[in-house]
């Protein structure tokens, strides 16, 4: 007899039931004492913050990585029946509300304590339930290299529409929404940007489908395109560079940071056009899961404290989110720093529900 | 029975039990992850095929990878074979260790080579010292590109030149050993004969014969390993996707109900795509290097040994060039580590920061030492399993050729090539969903990592076992029983002994491959506490490097590993024969 398919053939060795109800999972480990992190390559808590806080708790760390944000989430999708980790750190906004309707988080005590008041409006804004603490932000944004926008020649696009024009055409570089989380982001901004903007005839995706005819190159990462292509960053001084592009997504503080590491210069700034820019806020939020939750409640809380928070922006390269800190001045970080004029305004639920269509229409605009 | 006869029965089942698990390890993560992906897309294999063919991006990348995949088996073979010709034709000083040097790249784990190649190519670096801007694409490569309309042909030549770099020893293992062996006199009569009267009909009538059959099988077996290059298509050709790629893109997500079904589909379609492609070209190099296979053994078997001449000018050029191709990239390496570029001025100095900082470690990156630790021990495990596998599958292949039964050993050959044709990104994903149905409680297990490293490297195994095996005489065995050996003894005596040294370079290959093996270790290894440094370096090059020490520190993690593997590598040519015509 001949299957016609295989998970038919299999079915026997397939028949798991995804349950979408919420409901307490059990832990893929056992709590040996230590807590199990999962997060992204880049958060550099260091060796004396970490150490500092297995002194203070006796809580030994284990960092599980994972590429990205979307990596956090596929992981903890994946194994939802035996999570390995007790703690996540790093999920954005753009990606929060989906692991809370797949039941992937529990509920945290801290956002019952009063230091959760410290928490800035601006941090607390797009989610304040009590599944997922931020810890960092900043605002997603379209960085450009001033070497090529000169004022003369070239001049500061007024318009994202700017953008298509020949002046542009093959010079400008974006991360994929579909594999980056900035990438991501920034195509959740250009859904406000153009539902706002006074031409009603076309959307976001008529912009992007003019883009990739205007040969803009996308990119699997911001590293590819930060990095590799774009000319106003420290990409210049790396191995693989190509420098073909003079506009890409960023933050709108990475030329401060190219400042901070570049003894205060940089020829790179942002574009801070009304709703090109969004505020991406990231997460820490206990795993529906966890065997160590008490671990999970001190480390966020360790997080939150202002010691370590406030070192956001050097260790992580992000805004810190208690009331009262911000950036260091030190060599020009937050001079080089832009100030979006208006963030776009997209609420997680939306993104949640509509960003497979998003991503479908982003695919077919730009292939 | 008898007591010879119990322990054949024995032999038998020993040797049936172990094909038959190895080839369910290899086939069941496989089919666990196609049911998996099949049941979240909630469509069947075949519709996925036809869907992918209906996508533009998948079409690109198989046009892509099937375009770079031929010019990278033609280049290898153009370039190759000089080479061979003249390592096999002349009588060199030091033919070992040129052997070696010519032969490491195709140890070298993939991502080092990437590197390698990046500092070659790199702005400043030699290539563009010579005029030939392979990156930013300027000078006569931009000419080319505007000429031609061609898209990135720098980032094209570069990954060609990288394949071609990669697989130029698989050439000379095949063709170095039979110019080699192969008896002068045959050429010099064959002057005499109406078919060889000239130069052209020496070639069709001697050379062809005689070498056709390495040619082919060594660029079979380049296409296979261009096909399913990953590190090298990641970083030298930005712009472009090749099948497997595309899948470890789309990998992550892939395989989750109700969530970015989209990339299940990709993974799905993709990989039995490459599956079919794959298994075509295996199955032909299977036959094509049991055809090499029997033209060597005659040619080996000729007692009249060649006489070979000292090299000539062109001879010596050709290897110092091969040398130099083949050095060039891992000196970059090595020197990266020691370049630092400086924050304020953007100038670049030599010190030893890098080092310092990559082998202390912190907690965003693991320590040079532990990943190095890791390697060793998952290399360890991986050589302590795919050496008896290989071995005992090795055995009953060749057990079953002595008992006549040559198309059930030829079946069970192509069954262990399987893993070759596979996907690192479908066999990590079918392991992650086997073990999350089964034993959930293993998910974090820091062994896990090493069976994709074991089922990578057994075929490997195999292909250095066998033709050992293959050539030892039996009589030495029945003389042993005759003798009254016990049969372990006799075994020992009349078998064993005589594998000795290609036990030791199937060893040591083994753990070179898994010290390097990135693709499977990329899907699988998640926790930091495990990374390996094939994991380690793609790990900190993805990194944001606005700290200038970033670059360096994955450099100094790739010369380690780089120095691992060549000192496994010279270990596996101290023990090889001279004239041996094994693969690998």
């Amino acid at each position: 007899m001949v299957c016609g398919s295989m998970s038919g053939c299999l079915g026997a060795l397939e028949a798991e039931n995804e349950s979408v109800e919420c409901s307490t999972f059990s832990a893929g480990h056992k709590d040996d004492g230590k807590l199990r992190i999962l997060t992204y390559d880049i958060l550099a808590l260091s060796d004396s913050m970490v150490e500092e806080f297995t002194n203070r708790t006796g809580y030994e760390i284990e960092f599980i990585k994972e590429d990205d944000a979307g990596g956090i989430l596929d992981q903890m999708m994946l194994t939802k029946q035996a999570q390995q980790a007790d703690l996540m750190i790093g999920l954005d906004n753009t990606y929060l509300q989906t692991a809370i309707d797949n039941c992937l988080l529990r509920e945290t005590l801290y956002t019952q304590s009063d230091n959760y008041q410290n928490i800035s409006e601006e941090a607390a804004r797009p989610y304040s339930g009590a599944l997922a603490v931020p810890f960092d932000q900043g605002p997603v944004c379209l960085n450009y290299d001033e070497n090529f926008v000169d004022g003369e020649n070239v001049s500061e696009p007024a318009s994202l529409w700017n953008l298509t024009e020949e002046t542009w055409r093959g010079k400008t570089a974006f991360p994929s929404p579909v594999t980056s989380s900035p990438g991501r982001s920034f195509m959740v901004a250009t859904i406000d940007y153009f539902e706002n903007d006074d031409d009603e005839s076309t959307n976001a995706f008529d912009w992007w489908q003019a883009m990739a005819s205007n040969e803009a190159i996308i990119t699997s990462g911001w590293t590819e395109a930060y990095e590799t292509h774009y000319t106003g960053g420290y990409g210049e001084y790396t191995t693989g560079y190509i420098g073909d592009a003079h506009l890409t997504v960023s933050y709108c503080q990475s030329p401060g940071v190219e400042a901070y590491y570049s003894s205060n210069y940089t020829h790179s700034t942002s574009l801070t056009l009304p709703k090109s820019t969004i505020q991406q806020v990231e997460y820490a939020g206990i795993i529906n899961g966890a065997a160590n939750i008490p671990g999970a409640e001190l480390f966020i809380e360790y997080l939150l404290s202002p010691e370590i928070n406030a070192q956001m922006p050097e260790n992580n390269l992000m805004y810190p989110v208690l009331d009262g800190y911000g950036l260091p001045e030190t060599d020009g970080y937050r001079y080089h720093s832009d100030i979006p004029q208006e963030n776009a305004n997209v609420e997680m639920t939306r993104i949640n529900e509509e960003m497979t269509n998003w991503l479908d229409k982003w695919q077919s605009a730009t292939e | 029975m008898t007591r010879t006869g119990q322990h054949n029965v024995l032999v038998k089942v020993l040797q049936w039990t172990t094909v038959c698990c190895f080839v369910t390890l290899t086939v069941l993560p496989l089919l666990y992850a196609i049911a998996r992906l099949e049941s979240v897309t909630g469509i069947n294999s075949v519709v996925a095929v036809q869907n992918f063919f209906t996508t533009q991006s998948s079409l690109q990348a198989l046009k892509f990878t099937l375009l770079e995949a031929t010019i990278s088996t033609i280049a290898t073979v153009i370039i190759g074979l000089p080479i061979a010709w003249c390592l096999g034709r002349y009588n060199w000083k030091n033919i070992k260790l040129l052997r070696a040097i010519l032969a490491v790249p195709f140890v070298t784990p993939s991502i080092v080579v990437a590197m390698g190649f990046l500092m070659l190519i790199d702005v400043g670096g030699p290539l563009t010292a010579m005029g030939i801007d392979l990156r930013l694409e300027s000078g006569m490569v931009g000419e080319l590109s505007n000429f031609t309309n061609w898209e990135n042909p720098g980032h094209f030549i570069a990954l060609i030149t990288a394949h071609v770099w990669f697989n130029i020893s698989l050439v000379m293992r095949f063709v170095e050993p039979t110019l080699s062996t192969m008896d002068r006199t045959w050429e010099e009569q064959m002057h005499f004969l109406p078919a060889g009267q000239n130069r052209l009909s020496r070639i069709r009538n001697l050379w062809l014969p005689i070498i056709g059959p390495a040619v082919l099988c060594a660029a079979t077996l380049c296409f296979i390993f261009s096909f399913t290059s990953f590190a090298l298509v990641r970083w030298l050709t930005p712009n472009q996707d090749t099948l497997e790629t595309l899948m470890a893109n789309s990998g992550g997500s892939a395989g989750i109900y109700g969530y970015r079904i989209d990339t299940s589909e990709v993974v799905l379609s993709t990989s039995i795509v490459q599956l079919i492609i794959l298994s075509i070209a295996i199955i032909c190099a299977t036959s094509i290097q049991r055809r090499h296979s029997t033209i060597h053994a005659v040619i080996a078997e000729s007692d009249a040994k060649q006489i070979s001449s000292r090299p000539n000018n062109l001879a010596k050029m050709i290897i110092a060039l091969g040398v130099c191709f083949a050095i060039l990239p891992l000196m970059l390496v090595t020197i990266a580590s020691f370049r630092i570029r400086n924050a304020t001025t953007g100038e670049f100095t030599y010190s030893s920061e890098a080092w310092s900082e990559a082998w202390s470690g912190d907690y965003s990156t693991t320590a040079i030492p532990d990943a190095l630790s890791n390697s060793l021990i998952y290399c360890l495990i991986t050589v302590t399993f795919a050496l008896p596998i290989g071995w005992i599958i090795s055995s009953c292949i060749n057990r079953l050729e002595q008992e006549q039964k040559a198309t059930t050993a030829k079946i069970v050959e192509f069954a262990t090539m399987i893993p070759l044709a596979l996907s690192a990104v479908m066999i990590g994903l079918g392991i992650l969903l086997g073990l999350l149905k089964w034993s959930p409680g293993l998910f974090g297990w820091a062994i896990i990592p090493a069976i994709p490293h074991i089922i990578i490297t057994t075929p490997f195994v195999i292909r250095i076992i066998l033709p050992a095996l293959r050539s030892i005489d039996s009589s030495y065995h029945e003389q042993a029983i005759m003798l009254g050996m016990s049969p372990i003894k006799a075994w020992w005596h009349g078998k064993a002994a005589f594998l000795r040294a290609p036990l030791v370079v199937a060893g040591a290959l083994t753990m070179a491959f898994s010290l390097g093996e990135f693709g499977a270790s990329w899907i699988l290894v998640r926790s930091g506490s495990w990374d390996t440094l094939s994991v380690l370096i793609d790990q900190l090059m993805s990194q944001p490097k606005f700290n200038p020490l970033i670059q360096p520190m994955a450099m100094a993690a790739a010369t380690v590993l780089m120095l691992l593997t060549f000192i496994l590598f010279f270990i596996a040519e101290r023990f090889r024969d001279n004239g041996e015509g094994s693969g690998f």
